[in-house]
């Protein structure tokens, strides 16, 4: 047991020793998204209580097992945290926090995706992550876009929100099928 | 680092995958877990949206599902092209070494993302040579990584084997690792100052440098004497012919040249080696003696061979000349530390070695096995030095507290050894470079020109 823990410190050393410092800041971001989406997404009662010690602690885990199933659970808490908040307590669906939810859980998840394969001690050239950050980028912008119309939409269509989701829902699902049938022709 | 252990490389490069035994290859790209998530998080999203009749949950899926349809537009075929460059010109070691790793995208889409690591020789220090390298690489296109450095001891230095794998599709796709073999650099060793200005035991054939005992061509003085029948016209002396109004003639020794074997005792390796500037194992200084010794002996145009004394048993045939002389570089690149079996048969002996040659047997004496056949070789008359190359603090790693006793014993040991081979007639020295053997050269051409009657 003692001998575990003396190889575990021992190897805490040395990545602190080795780490550099893009693979590092690519793990903050995840943590930094993770902690932002936990703090928007969840009920502002949650968040202002002791609950947040743990929220916080469940953001940053995948900053440091970012190859784990962490990064999908965080994200699960973070939708359950805005479930329970737009149904339990009630709250306004507000289109910023929609905006805000969406492009820090995307931001964190792609963060984690590319700090998955970047190793903590690399050399990293600078453009890798100006690309994955401009990709990351270009999908937000998107999503927004889509966001801020289909918002609007719905609050024209006040009260048919049922029916709006229920075709945007069928569309998307038939559109990720098509992508799964796309990835299983894969080379 | 001791130089008996086997290089520690770092574990950086993981082990190539084997191909499933079934015939049937694995994909080279494979989705992450980024992509699992991606599918799962967008559908969970999409169900809710849909269950719960909420459009804010599908919009949440919105940027999974446009980032991955963007990036799975189109997908990697081909697996990167890896190569490794390496120096190949002459490298002594201190010297600087050029290596490179370069990553060719052979596929329509960017890698966004190629690690690639080597592992490297703990003698070649290579900048950043021990981290990952992160690179961004076009398409049908090629990225290089430099690893340049300086190599710190002799020796066939392996860059390689290196890894690369690669992130597509904004790391939904990776490629299983692709991993190339290693490719050596040649160091070679420092040959450090020597000069031996005594004569040769024994000069053996026709031309040479070395002035022989025995009167003919050459260019060393040997007396004069009066003319007789054969002698050229132009050894005539004519201020001596004048002065005693007869023809004299000036006589000279005749230049020959020898032959010279180097004997490299590597039934054990001791000490620590630190590269160039640093503590010399037994192998360092018996490979820098022995390139400094032939490069001497070469230059002055006698014939060198080497030859090991262990199981192996490997030789090279005497030659002269500069080819010669990178040929023995090059043969002594190989030289390692004796692993056989103990009791493996030395093929080497005195009948091995010409009558004439002189032997300088570089050894650590730490193998009874070497002093017996130290003198074999000066029982059966062949011209014999020994070059103790045993580091002064070279010492067994410490086991127990009976270690440096043991040593001790060891060590009185050993001197008793040499000195019953100094007993034997077999000239024992260490090494120190220049002018290393000049004494005891001095002392076996005496004895060589003594008569030998046996």
């Amino acid at each position: 047991m003692a001998g575990k823990i003396t190889q575990r410190a021992n190897r805490a050393r040395t990545v602190i020793k080795r780490a550099t410092i893009l693979p590092l800041l690519v793990r903050a971001g995840v943590a930094v998204a993770f902690f932002g989406a936990m703090t928007v997404a969840w009920p502002v009662s949650v968040v202002v209580s002791c609950w947040m010690v743990l929220l916080a602690v469940a953001a940053i885990y995948p900053a440091f097992a970012p190859r784990g199933r962490g990064v999908t659970i965080v994200l699960i808490i973070a939708v359950g945290g805005w479930i329970l908040d737009t149904t339990w307590y009630d709250a306004r669906i507000a289109l910023w926090r929609v905006l805000a939810i969406a492009t820090l859980t995307y931001a964190g998840h792609t963060l984690a995706a590319l700090a998955a394969v970047l190793p903590y001690d690399a050399i990293v050239n600078a453009d890798v992550v100006l690309s994955w950050a401009g990709r990351a980028g270009l999908a937000v912008l998107g999503s927004a876009v889509l966001t801020v119309i289909v918002l609007g939409l719905t609050s024209d269509l006040a009260g048919g929100a049922f029916l709006v989701a229920t075709l945007v829902g069928l569309a998307a699902a038939v559109g990720l099928t098509l992508l799964l049938a796309r990835l299983l022709r894969r080379p | 680092m001791s130089a008996t252990d086997s290089p520690t490389l770092r574990a950086a490069v993981p082990p190539t995958e084997a191909v499933a035994d079934d015939g049937w290859a694995q994909p080279a790209w494979v989705p992450t877990r980024a992509l699992g998530r991606t599918v799962l998080i967008t559908g969970l999203l999409l169900v809710l949206g849909v269950a719960l009749g909420r459009v804010d949950l599908v919009l949440l899926a919105a940027p999974f599902a446009i980032g991955a349809a963007v990036a799975l537009r189109r997908m990697p075929r081909f697996a990167p092209e890896l190569s490794i460059e390496a120096d190949e010109e002459h490298i002594v070691e201190g010297g600087n070494v050029r290596a490179g790793l370069t990553v060719a995208n052979p596929d329509v889409i960017t890698y966004d993302l190629v690690v690639v690591r080597a592992r490297t020789s703990p003698w070649l220090e290579l900048e950043d040579a021990d981290r990952p390298h992160a690179i961004k690489v076009a398409p049908d296109g090629w990225t290089a990584v430099d690893l340049s450095g300086r190599a710190t001891r002799w020796g066939r230095q392996d860059v390689g084997p290196a890894a690369a794998r690669v992130a597509a599709c904004g790391g939904l796709l990776a490629c299983r690792p692709v991993v190339i073999p290693a490719q050596g650099v040649r160091v070679y060793p420092e040959t450090e100052p020597f000069a031996a200005t005594e004569a040769m035991p024994a000069a053996a054939g026709l031309v040479g440098n070395h002035r022989s005992r025995r009167p003919g061509e050459g260019g060393e003085l040997a007396g004069v004497r009066p003319f007789a029948p054969g002698d050229r016209l132009r050894r005539i002396d004519w201020r001596v012919s004048l002065r005693t109004r007869d023809l004299h003639v000036a006589s000279t020794l005749s230049d020959r040249d020898a032959e010279v074997l180097l004997l490299l005792d590597v039934l054990g390796e001791a000490g620590e080696s630190g590269g160039v500037k640093g503590k010399a194992s037994v192998l360092d200084t018996t490979v820098r003696a022995a390139a400094a010794i032939a490069e001497h002996y070469l230059q002055r145009g006698d014939r060198v061979s080497l030859a090991e004394y262990g199981s192996s048993a490997r030789r090279l045939r005497p030659a002269t000349g500069r080819r010669q002389y990178l040929t023995v570089l090059e043969w002594l690149l190989d030289v390692r530390a004796d692993t056989g079996e103990p009791n493996s048969e030395h093929v080497f002996g005195a009948h091995n070695v010409s009558s004439d040659a002189l032997v300088v047997v570089l050894t650590p004496l730490v193998d009874p096995r070497a002093a017996d056949m130290l003198a074999g070789l000066v029982q059966s008359g062949r011209y014999t030095v020994a070059v103790d190359t045993l580091p002064h603090d070279a010492a067994p790693p410490p086991s127990g507290p009976w270690t440096s006793l043991a040593t001790q014993l060891w060590r009185m040991e050993r001197e008793n050894v040499l000195g019953r081979l100094r007993e034997h007639g077999v000239p024992v020295v260490d090494w120190a470079g220049a002018g290393s053997l000049d004494l005891v050269l001095r002392d076996v051409a005496r004895l060589a020109s003594a008569p030998r009657g046996r």
